[in-house]
This record gives structure tokens, sequence and C-alpha cells, in this order.
């Protein structure tokens, strides 16, 4: 069982505390009623029922967020893998929010409201049982309540539940309209539209506000039943615990209550919605965890890896066009053989990367048709190349695991890194962070090409190759792609004119 | 959080509040010290024979015994609606509070919140400080709750009642204590953690072409593992912080109630009394813990929300916006009102901040002025008199296409918005929506394409009525000819209305719009 879970049935621990304080204290009363001094036994049992309870409580959520974290750590990389391995998964901030916030939302969801949750199902009865052994009769009168208390929530609770949902999404809505304009303010400044918007901003979460309170009259009914049963149910066991030791019950009682029975009934009685009360106050961890276990099961599952690659026949891509909701690319028609070299050019922004990203296989195109490359034929060299906290060495050998400390060398040496490594008196051992922190960006680009090479295939991807290079150095980058273009299919994004003299071909976007 | 006023009709409401809370706190301990005085006296009452029992007078303690448990249940379920009502309208009035002090900021030096992050931080800063509304109450009525506490339990002796209220004023600052050393910690280092995990998850996510085609997801997934353990252990770390306060509430209740039962003296049902409304007081004062663990957490986030709730600046009602046209002044050239120029120069070079300079969004690179006054001179307010910007990113509003379409200024009417939408090239695509003007734009594209939203803005920036129009690559998106008949209607626009141009665009047919091209690197700097 989850750790979580059994930290919810750690609660019946609790409830074992709270019978030996109860007996404990119902033990010093009858004594103090008998006129007897109160025996050292019954401060024992106070004293020892109040540090069970207090081990439970601080044990409760230290399991619970231990289980919770064994599930969402496994969770958070699934996810991770899914939305950095897939063209088609959302936005990086997006993908951010999905598998970083909505997963803390579900780790909040496992650490409170799952054990809650088991409690609530086991509690209630295990408090019962210990209250049936001191008095059947009370034990019956909870059990008498809990048949008003389910019909009241069942009531309460439906409407309080739609209730609570529209106010979630009215109040979502509101933080959307907030977030939207507060994110639009400088146009909004410069057509001199602040004042009006300020007044509709403000209007509209007066309006939502009044009409959240109307909303909240039925959202709270559901704890108002638990809190009246909850209540209800220590006033019922007082009045007939104390008729019963005045003889005065109305109707024939099958037992003789005595002080200590009476009191320990009365003591234990709140124990019994207890649970119940816990569950409520974890309800907003679980819409919150429910909402963000929806937007999870959104995500695009990876595609099974594809099987050896076939033999890498050129590129054709005819009219195709790539959507986003505002934004497309296209249409383009373009076409490369198994050799040569071919620029994509067009303004920053016009889609060039997207384009790289559909030959790659990587983005599906809206429209026209494309041959795309199979995976694992294809080596790209990227603007912003991935680092991975490693050496040097671990990082160029991403895409090549076997290649020799002579054949990354080799590399290095291909795309002019070999001075920045000399100059450094650094060896393949360099350590690097994620960032690539002590490397200009031209150096890291020609990290990624570095590597491009080192994987070796026969389609090359390069994105900006010779961005940010002094014109030496552009030169040679621009040299070197040409002569890999003898035996591969080279395609370059670029803004660069000698990169793009140096093609076979060239394609505006 | 005393930054924050809240106005009179949420502290009326929140007092209202804190009157019933004090009601359900009171009704609560009283429920349980009167419950168990009657089951005591009523034992000895039935033990001393039927003279004494019936002679008990049973018939008031029960009744209160009942409508307590209602007084209860009542006196709960006004504090919590009161409360949020109370909260709900303090936040409203705060988020327009803010928005109005954002508004009046110059847009060239105001805080950057135009990022998800950053707004969806605001957000969350709102809801914690809505959360401390709602709990405000609740302390207070832990302290009435607390005093009544005494009170009762001093019926049962002095020493009894000096315990309880020695133990009860302790508990506060203990409380605040621990939590305050079991979580400040923990809460940094999760915040921190947080911020780097998702700093290194959006470097990585830009990598994803690469991760994708080497088949790198699984490692970096590892990597990023690595980087979530420091967050998941200080989330632990307060969870830990969580059980150790409630486990100290929870050994601090039976304790007080030990102690009381061991001082009090009196009749038995009078120490049952004290001893049961002792350990009820205890439960009371669960607000101070709850309070004080997400002090912490909600710290950070108060400060923020102060930092832009103390901007300078306050929204000034509009000015009248009509203006005479002013010349603009660049690197000793004059360009007359009425003037038609394009700025040219290969990308990233810096036309569009040239362009969002004169628009007022940015602060100037080049050597600008307008009449005269250099443009980083100039108010905010000077500028957005002279032009009016569609810029390269068509930046919308979530609304309805007129909803974006009267941001331009007040008081337009639809036969201008399809007017304006003519020239733009749109009016058919909307005449032919059901909706038409009223289709909503949702947000960051949805129903409209990029080109459409592109037209909407310069729609929207020709609905302004400024003597300059400001157009960064007017035509993006658009096939041929309709790129040619955008670019026909809106010479027929400039010649009517005299208004003057200042364009940049990339492609070839927008040029022809302009009567001049100044060559963007041959402008000096400032």
């Amino acid at each position: 069982m989850a750790l979580q879970k059994q930290a919810g049935l750690a609660w019946i621990i609790d409830l074992g505390g709270a019978a030996l304080f109860a007996w404990g204290i119902a033990d010093g009363v009858a004594a103090a009623a008998a006129g007897q001094p109160v025996p050292g036994a019954a401060f024992a049992a106070m004293l020892a029922g109040g540090l069970v309870r207090a081990a439970t409580a601080w044990a409760v959520p230290v399991l619970a967020v231990r289980g919770a974290q064994a599930s969402t750590a496994p969770l958070r990389r699934g996810l991770v893998e899914q939305l950095l391995g897939s063209g088609a998964a959302p936005s990086s901030g997006q993908s951010a929010v999905l598998a970083i916030d909505h997963v803390a939302t579900i780790e909040g969801y496992e650490t409170r409201f799952v054990p809650a949750r088991v409690a609530a199902a086991a509690a209630p009865l295990a408090a019962v049982a210990i209250i049936a052994c001191a008095s059947l009769v009370a034990a019956g009168i909870l059990i008498g309540t809990l048949v008003p208390f389910v019909f009241g929530m069942i009531l309460a609770g439906t409407a309080a539940k739609r209730a609570s949902e529209r106010q979630l999404e009215a109040l979502g809505d509101l933080s959307d309209l907030f977030v939207d304009r507060v994110r639009t303010l400088p146009i909004l400044r410069h057509f001199a539209a602040e004042e009006r918007i300020a007044r509709q901003v403000g209007a509209a979460t007066r309006e939502v506000a009044n009409r959240t309170v109307a909303v909240l009259r039925v959202a709270f009914l559901s704890s108002a039943v638990l809190e009246f049963f909850s209540a209800l149910a220590v006033a019922l066991v007082a009045v007939y615990c104390g008729f019963g030791l005045l003889g005065l019950l109305p109707f024939p009682s099958p037992e003789t209550l005595t002080l200590r029975e009476a009191f320990f009934a009365l003591a234990m009685a709140p124990e019994f919605y207890l649970p119940m009360r816990r569950l409520a106050a974890a309800y907003h961890d679980k819409q919150l965890g429910e909402a963000a276990r929806t937007a999870i099961a959104a995500v695009p599952h990876l595609p099974p890896p594809a099987a050896e690659p076939g033999m890498f026949a050129g590129i054709a891509a005819r009219d195709v066009g790539i959507a986003w909701p505002g934004r497309t690319v296209g249409p383009v028609s373009l076409s490369i053989g198994t050799t040569g070299m071919l620029a994509l050019t067009g303004p920053t922004g016009s889609g060039k990367t997207s384009l790289l990203a559909a030959i790659a296989g990587q983005i599906v195109p809206s429209s026209g048709t494309l041959t795309a490359a199979a995976p694992g034929g294809i080596a790209w060299a990227a603007q912003h190349p991935l680092i991975l906290p490693g050496t040097l060495r671990d990082n160029l050998a991403l895409a090549a695991p076997h290649a020799t400390d002579a054949a990354i060398l080799a590399a290095i040496d291909r795309v002019g890194l070999t001075p920045m490594l000399a100059g450094r008196g650094a060896s393949l051992d360099l350590p690097l962070d994620h960032r690539g922190s002590g490397l200009s960006g031209g150096e890291r680009r020609r990290l990624g090409l570095a590597r491009a090479l080192l994987a070796d295939r026969p389609l090359l991807l390069a994105d900006e190759p010779t961005a940010d290079l002094d014109d030496e150095s552009a030169a040679a980058i621009t040299a070197l792609l040409r002569g890999l273009a003898a035996d591969r299919a080279v395609i370059v994004a670029t803004h660069d004119p000698r990169l793009i003299a140096a093609a076979d071909a060239k394609v505006t976007l | 959080m005393t930054p924050f006023p809240l106005a009179a009709p949420e502290r009326r409401t929140l007092r209202q509040a804190l009157a019933c809370a004090t009601i359900a706190g009171l009704a609560a301990i009283l429920l349980l010290a009167l419950s168990g005085w009657f089951l005591t006296g009523a034992a000895i009452a039935g033990a001393s024979g039927a003279a004494a029992a019936a002679a008990f007078n049973y018939l008031i303690p029960s009744a209160a015994i009942r409508g307590l448990a209602i007084l209860r249940t009542a006196g709960r379920y006004g504090e919590r609606l009161l409360s949020h009502q109370a909260a709900l309208t303090a936040m409203a009035d705060l988020r327009g509070a803010l928005f109005g002090k954002l508004a009046a900021q110059d847009s060239r030096t105001a805080p950057d919140l135009a990022g998800g992050d950053a707004s969806a931080r605001l957000i969350g800063d709102i809801e914690a400080l809505e959360d401390l509304v709602v709990r405000r109450p609740s302390r207070p009525a832990s302290l009435a709750a607390a005093l009544f506490a005494v009170a009762l339990v001093a019926l049962a002796g002095w020493q009894a009642a000096l315990a309880l209220a020695l133990l009860l004023a302790a508990l506060p600052p203990l409380l605040t204590l621990a939590a305050r050393r079991l979580t400040t910690g923990p809460a940094a280092d999760a915040a921190e953690a947080l911020g780097a995990l998702r700093t290194a998850f959006v470097d990585y996510a830009a990598a994803r072409p690469e991760i994708i085609a080497y088949g790198l997801a699984p490692r970096v997934a590892d990597t990023i593992a690595d980087l979530s353990r420091p967050l998941d252990r200080a989330r632990a770390a307060l969870a830990r912080g969580d059980g150790i306060v409630a486990g100290l509430l929870a050994g601090y209740g039976t304790l007080a109630a030990a102690l009381v039962f061991a001082l009090a003296e009196g009749p038995a049902p009078i120490r049952a009394l004290a001893l049961l409304a002792a350990a009820a007081s205890v439960e009371a004062m669960a607000a101070f813990a709850r309070t004080a663990l997400r002090q912490a957490s909600v710290e950070q986030g108060l400060a923020r929300l102060a930092t832009l709730a103390e901007l300078p600046g306050d929204r000034a009602p509009p000015p009248p916006i009509e203006a005479a046209a002013r010349p603009i002044g660049l690197d000793g050239r004059t360009l007359p009102p009425g003037a038609r120029v394009a700025i040219t120069g290969a990308s990233g070079t810096g036309k569009t901040r040239f362009i969002e300079a004169l628009a007022g969004l940015r602060a100037p690179v080049h050597a600008l002025t307008l009449d005269g006054t250099p443009v980083d001179r100039c108010t905010a307010d000077a500028l957005r008199r002279q032009f009016a910007l569609a810029p390269q990113d068509s930046v919308l509003i979530a609304g309805s296409i007129a909803d974006n379409l009267r941001v331009a200024r007040p008081g337009i009417v639809d036969s201008e918005m399809r007017a304006a939408l003519h020239i733009a090239c749109l009016d058919a695509t909307v005449a032919a929506m059901p909706a038409g003007l009223d289709t909503p734009v949702a947000e960051a594209g949805g129903t409209l394409s990029g080109g459409e939203r592109k037209r909407l803005s310069l729609a929207r920036a020709l609905l302004a009525r400024r003597p300059w129009l400001l157009l960064d690559e007017p035509s993006e998106g658009l096939d041929a000819a309709t790129e040619a008949e955008l670019v026909r209607r809106l010479g027929q626009w400039l010649d009517a209305t005299g208004t003057g141009l200042v364009l940049v665009s990339h492609r070839r047919a927008p040029l022809a719009l302009a009567k001049e091209r100044i060559a963007i690197a041959a402008l000096a700097h400032q």
C-alpha cells in the first residue's frame, strides 16, 4: 500500500490516542464525582493519549509526503521525457507549468487529500466501535446521525459542488482577464486606453466578487451541514447520557450507564465526525489536483521508437504549410537529394527553424506533402545547443556514445574549437554546466556542430551555423559545410549571404 | 501586511465575521464544558436517589446544549461567508487599484509583467493575500475563546485559571517561533529550487530539436530529475514542519487539560467543566498555527505586491487626445507632418526598436527628436498624442474584435470600425463571421490567423486618428494580391487624411507607400 494511504490509516492510531485520553478524563472525573482523589493512572492515560496524538499528527504528513513524492518523482520524470521528446508538445513555458507546477499540485493532493480520504472511510467506524465499548446507545445515536448527515450532504453537497465549480471558473476567468490586461498594458498605454481599461477591469472584478458571494452562500452549505452534525453528535450523546444517568430516559434503555462510561462516550463523540472535517479541509487540494491530472492526461504520448532508419533518399516538400494558433509558415516547396547543400532563408520569425523541425519529422505540417527524414538519420546543429552538466567529452559524444577520444578531438578540430581548448589549457574533461557557462555563443554553436559531425548521419540540419561568428570563422564553417555536402545532404537555415551563396539552392520563406 | 489597508465596508464585514467567529468559538467551548458539567451533575444526582434526580434541573442545560450546537454551526457559516465576502471585495478593489497603478506607469520604465511567469506570480500573490484576509478574523476570535475558557476555568479556582492563562499566552509565540524555525529555511529553499528547476527546464526545452533528433529525452529527464531533488527535499521539510506544529498543538491540548484538572478545585461537575473547557481552548488556537505556518511562504509574495502598490504615480483622467502634428527630427534631418518614410536595414539592426521608441514603448537608441525635444525627454503622453502604432507582434486584448478596435480611442462607432477594417482588407473576413464585430479574439491567437491579427492591429492604429502612423511589417503573412490591395487602400487613406507614415518592412510592396527611404545604419546613435 502506498505510504500516503498508510498515513491515512495512521489516523486510526490517533483514535487510539483519543480513546486513551478520553479514558483518562472519564476515570478522573468519575473518581472526583465519587469524592475520591484522582488516581495517577488517569493523569498518565491523559498524557500518554496526548503523546500518541502528537506523534500521529507529526507522522501523518511526514509519511504522506514521502509516499506522494515516491509517485510524483516518476510522474515528473516521465512527463519531462514526453514534453521534451516531442515536437508536438506545448511551448516551453506551458511545458514547465505541466511538468513542474502541476506535478507539485498533485503532490499536494497526495499529501493532504489522499490520507484524509482513507481516514474518512475507516476512522468513523473505528470511533463507533470504541464508543460502543462504553455505550451501545451512544454508538447507535452516532450512527443514526449518519443517515440525515449523508442525506444532507447529498442535497447540499451536489448544489455546493456545482456552485463551487462555478465559483472556481468565474475566478479563473477573472484572473485571465487581469493577466491579459496586464500583459497588453504597453499597447493600452500607447493608445491612452489605460484609464478606460482600468475602469473596465475594476467593474469586472467587482461584478465577479458580487456574483461569487451569492454562489458562496450555497457552496458553504455542505460545510455547514458537516459542522451541524458534528456539533449535534456531541449534543445528542451529552443529552442521552445525562438523562440516562438521571434515570429519566423516556424509553427503556438496554444499558445502565456509569459516569465513567458516559464521560468516555462524550469525550469520544467529536472523534466520529473529525475524519470528515479533515477531509473537508483538504477539499481544495482535491479540486486542484484533479484539474492538474486532467491537464497532464492531455499531454501527447511519445510515439514508439522507430526501427532501424531506412535508407535516406532525400527530402521533397511541396506547398508545405505549418500552422499554430495565430501563426503560419509557408506554403513552401523544396527538394534535396542525398548530397548537396540547401539554404533556407527569410526574415526573423518567418519560421525557418519550424520548417527544419518539419523536415526532421518532429512536427507535422498542416498542409502540403512532405517526405520527412526517418528519425535516427538526422544530425541537428542547433542555434542554442543542448548542454548537459558533465564534461566536454560527454556532451560531444551524446549522439555517438562509442566515439573515441581521437574522433572527438578530430571533430573539435574541424569546427575550429581546438584553439579554444588550447587557450584554456583544457582537455576533453573540461566540465560544463547546463548553460555552458564560460563558452561564448559562437563556441557553443560550434560544439553543437561538432556533435552533429560525430553523429555522422546522412542528413545534417544546421540552424544559423555562422551567426555571431567573425568573418574568418564564418568562412571556415561555410567551407566545412560545403565539404560535408559532398557525401551527405545539408540544409542550413541562415541569414548569412555568404553561406547562402555557397549553397546549391536557396529557398526563401 | 499593512501596506494593503481595507476599505470601510470590508472592515465592517470583517468585524461581522469576527463576531460570528467569536460566537462559534465560544459556543464550541461552552458546548463541551456544559456537557461535561451536565453529565457529572446528572451522575451525582442520579446516584443520590430519585428525589435528587427529580430535583436536578435538566431542562435548561439540555436545551442549552442543543442550542449551542446550532449556534456553533450558524457562527461558523457566518464567519466563512462574511470573511470570504470581505476578502473577495477587498481583492476586487486591490486588483483594480494595482491595475490602475501599473497603468499609470511609463512603458519605458515600468516593471515588465508581460511574461506569463510574472503575471501568474502576480495572481498567486493576490490569492495569498486573499487567504490572509479570509483568516484575519480567526486569530482575534481564538483569543476571545481563550479568554472565555480561562473565565470558565476560574469557576474551579484561580490556580487552574492562572495555569491555563499562562499556557494559552505562551502558545501563540511558541507556535510562531516553531513555525518560523521549521518553515523559513525550507520555504526559501523551495522557492529557490523551483526557480532553478524552471530555468533549467526552459533552457532544455529550447534544445528540443536536438533532444528529439538524437533521442536524448531519457538522458535529459534524468538530469532534470536530479535537479528536482532539492525541491522535493524542501517540500518534504515543509510537510515535516506542518507535522511538528500539528503534533505540538495536539500534545499541548492534553497537557493543558491534565494540568487544569489537577489544579481545579470545587465540586466535581465544575472540575469536569474546567477540564473540557481547557482542552477545547487549545484546539481553538489552531488558527495561530495555520497562519504561522503559511507566513514564510506568503511573505515574499506580499513584499512583491507591496513594491507594486508603492510605485509612484496615480491614474489620471485621460487628457483630450486631439493634438496638432509635430515634426520628427532624426539625426539632423526633419520629417515635417505628413511625411512618409521607410526605415530600411538588415534584420537585427534595430528598426523595430526605432519605431517602438517613437511609440513611447521603449527607450530610444537613435538620436530622435519630436518637435525639437529628444524623444527620451518627451513625456509618454506627448508621444502617444502623435503616434499610432501597428506593432510587429500584433498585441490584441482578450475580448471581441470590437473591443480591440475600441482601444484606439473613446467613442468609436460601428461604421468607423467597418471603414477601418475595409482599409485593412479585413472587412470581408469579419463580415463572414457569424458574430461579426463581436467575434471573440482568443488570447494569443485563437480564431484569427497571424495575418488577420496583424490587419486588426492595423485597423486599430488607423482608428486612433493620430498625426503619425507607425507600421512595423504591416503585410507579413499576406498573399501578394491582398498585399497589393492593402497597400493601395492604405495609400488612399494616407492621401485623404494627410497622416504621416514611418514604415518598417522587409517586403517590397509596402515600401511603395513611402516617399523616402532612410537606412537605419546611417543614423547616429544617441
